[in-house]
């Protein structure tokens, strides 16, 4: 207990702890909970959900809470705490369970610049930033893993920065990281240990994004910016907090700041006449938004219109009263760009996630206390207070089983490194004398069912063996080309490219037999493609088998009547001449 | 003379209420405050290198089409499409057995460091002989432009 007592007794750094300001701050030396808390008002709070002083029994020093028993992470985010500590675990419960306090607490008063270390916003919408957030950054992690196959293909990487080159992530390294990044931010999603969890992450991020040039993705850099400062927000749940308490932080003030910058240099970026003309816009817009602009306003007053958009955007994100503006502003523009057909991945979706910054508290306040919503606090409440190794052990076995049936290569690999986690967290909550809670252990296991679930939904892994498969073949190395198929054709047994593909190499490296049983299956589920009779009818034709060879011909035409190939290899086989060089085109895309 | 003496006067003038009203920012109170502790100065830093790291872009980069860290999403440049060639000892190489499609791409997007760490590549796998990279780039309301043509393991860069 006494370990404990001075645990929680340890000073707060940064300058938003709400309890103590940091050194060399104008209250320096001076625990800010010694003062009067409501003497004076920060200077930006939130203006129509300012919480009203709190009672004295809910506002206890920092130093005279105590840290409960089953106590696992010791995430003590700066500013985040006020003047308690409390356990940080998704789903620990008050000591008065579920039974929030009828007010929330009111923070003391900030350091100078108050636009920085002032800077609040309720409880309830942190929760709603810190899952949209890092749930899209989870998903978007798993999507990127078919891209994996194009890192260190050929051994050749050109890094950001050129002291990465040779350090840049390889195949299997980007696809196991992205793996614990998918792992990383659903923790981080849920609550967990998300001072520990988030500073792994953005280094994670940093170097898979950084690493490489072949992610260029200007989103991406924005993400990696923003996780590292995010590395910063008191994420985890303030003692005795209910959906309105305030929760102070700098770097949260610090993303919306981030992103006025990049609004604003995205809008100097189109002061240029090929833009302003709606050339540039015209030439990248599609679909039905095209046709909406073509028929209304048309691209040039839309591509001068965006410039506008932005520099107001630019103006306005950082700026509380200024919200009004900026969310209504930014979540049209960027569904706009949803609606355009561009190709940017989640980076809309990631933009409208981090609106929710934007949005008025009180709607995020009063959607966190609907009615609705109790029984899943009380819920998580309850899970939280579960505290059981064997739960926690069966939950380590079950993420492991989990992985298991996720299709990509290093998924048990990756699964085995993640288990760590829980691991170390239990062992550190043992070693406070609690044990790991039942919150812990579901927390794990959603995160690898998220693997399961991302795997199953999307076509990531099918094109992860598609894409490596293709481009070791195309680079020569027909050794790893089979080996990709072979995992291709298990992942997806209907689809045609790879039996042909496999077909070839096998039929190609002396390997008839089994080629053709490919070339059959080739044939079996894509019967309107003339390419794997084809390449049968060559097989055979070598094997001198030629009336065999000319009935194969006879159905790659029957098959695909346009097909050059085999109109050319019929006609040829006819003419009892070598059958002619394939003219196929590569399809497998990259 | 008169004249000269007044640009120069005017000149420095400017140069000390420049200089000035850089002090009397760094000296007020929300700079003050910030610099006081090492959360200030994470601010400072992610505020000060975001304003400054795209002016890079405008102002000394050599490479147009690397538009990288300046937040030029959706820009003019971004539509420039380049058809990249290259030779091995004067005779046409196909790049697409050298390297993955990906940097091929980027090498289209006219990615100046990807094309020369792909001379450099080649450089060194066939030592001794000339490795030449054509760029020949189109644009959106500009006039189109050839890079390279030159022995990449004797220049190289672009």
């Amino acid at each position: 207990m006494s370990k404990k007592r001075k645990h929680a007794k340890r000073p707060q750094p940064g300058p938003a702890t709400a309890g103590k300001p940091a050194a060399g701050k104008p209250a320096a030396g001076k625990p800010a909970a010694d003062k009067p808390a409501a003497d004076k008002p920060a200077a930006d709070k939130p203006a129509a959900d300012k919480p009203a002083a709190a009672p004295p029994e809910t506002s206890p020093t920092h130093a005279a809470q105590p840290l409960p028993e089953a106590r696992v992470t010791a995430d003590k985010s700066p500013g985040a705490r006020g003047k308690r500590d409390k356990p940080d675990k998704p789903g620990e419960p008050p000591p008065e369970t579920h039974v929030p306090p009828p007010r929330p607490a009111k923070l003391p008063p900030p350091p100078a610049p108050v636009f920085w270390f002032g800077f609040e916003v309720p409880w309830a919408k942190l929760v709603a930033a810190r899952v949209v957030l890092f749930g899209l950054l989870a998903i978007d992690a798993f999507l990127q893993i078919s891209h994996a196959p194009r890192y260190g293909a050929g051994d050749f990487n050109v890094a950001h920065f050129s002291f990465l080159h040779s350090l840049g992530p390889g195949r299997a390294s980007y696809e196991i990281g992205q793996l614990l990044e998918t792992y990383l931010f659903a923790l981080a999603a849920l609550g967990v240990a998300t001072r520990l969890i988030v500073p792994i992450a953005a280094a994670l991020y940093a170097w898979l994004y950084f690493g490489s040039q072949l992610d260029s993705y200007q989103h991406h850099y924005l993400m990696a910016l923003a996780v590292a400062i995010a590395c910063f927000v008191p994420w985890q749940r303030p003692p005795d907090a209910t959906p309105a308490t305030p929760v102070r932080s700098w770097a949260l003030r610090l993303i919306l700041v981030q992103l006025g910058i990049m609004y604003l240099w995205a809008a100097i970026s189109k002061l240029d006449p090929a833009w302003t003309s709606g050339q540039t816009l015209g030439g990248q817009l599609a679909g039905s938004l095209r046709s909406l602009v073509d028929a209304t306003i048309g691209m040039k007053r839309v591509a001068v219109l965006v410039i506008g958009t932005e520099f107001a955007l630019a103006a306005t994100i950082w700026l509380r009263p200024a919200w009004r503006i900026a969310a209504p502003l930014g979540l049209a523009f960027h569904t706009g760009i949803v609606a355009s057909g561009l190709e940017i991945g989640l980076f809309a979706y990631l933009m409208l996630g981090l609106y929710v910054l934007v949005l008025p508290d009180r709607w995020l306040v009063r959607l966190a206390e609907a009615r609705a919503l109790q029984p899943l606090r009380r819920a998580l409440h309850r899970l939280g207070a579960t505290t059981s190794w064997v739960l926690w052990g069966l939950a380590l076995a079950a993420g492991l089983a989990i992985a298991e049936l996720v299709r990509l290569e290093h998924a048990v690999l990756a699964a085995l490194a993640v288990t760590a986690i829980p691991l170390g967290l239990a062992v550190r909550g043992r070693l406070a004398g609690g044990g790991p809670s039942g919150a812990l252990g579901a927390a794990h296991l959603l995160a690898l069912a998220l693997w399961l679930v991302a795997d199953r939904a999307s076509a990531v892994a099918v094109d992860y063996y598609k894409f490596w498969a293709g481009s070791q073949r195309r680079l020569g190395d027909m050794k790893t080309a089979e080996q990709a198929y072979r995992r291709l054709v298990e992942v997806a047994p209907d689809l045609e490219l790879g039996h042909y593909y496999l077909g070839r190499i096998l039929v190609g490296g002396g390997r008839g037999e089994e080629g053709a049983r490919h070339l059959h299956e080739a044939q079996r589920v894509a019967p309107g493609r003339a390419r794997a009779w084809v390449e049968e009818a060559r097989w055979l034709a070598s094997q001198g088998q030629k009336a065999e060879a000319i009935e194969k011909a006879r159905s790659a035409v029957s098959a695909e009547p346009g097909s050059r190939d085999a109109r050319a290899l019929l006609d040829s086989l006819l003419a009892n001449q070598a059958a002619p060089a394939s003219t196929a085109e590569d399809d497998d895309p990259l | 003379m008169s004249a000269r003496r007044n640009t120069a006067s005017r000149n420095a003038s400017r140069n000390n209420s420049s200089l000035e009203w850089l002090l009397r920012l760094a000296r007020s109170r929300p700079v003050t405050g910030l610099i006081r502790s090492w959360q200030g100065w994470v601010i400072l830093a992610v505020v000060v290198s975001q304003l400054l790291i795209p002016i890079h872009y405008y102002t000394v980069r050599r490479d147009p089409h690397d538009e990288r860290f300046a937040w030029r999403m959706f820009s003019p440049m971004r539509m420039a499409q380049c058809g990249v060639r290259a030779t091995l000892d004067g005779a046409p190489l196909p790049i697409e057995r050298e390297f993955h499609e990906a940097w091929i791409e980027l090498a289209r997007r006219g990615r100046f460091a990807v094309v020369e760490q792909m001379g450099a590549r080649l450089c060194e796998k066939h030592s001794g002989k000339p490795v030449v990279f054509y760029l020949d780039c189109k644009y959106v309301g500009r006039p189109a432009e050839t890079y390279g043509g030159f022995n990449m393991c004797n220049v190289p860069l672009i």
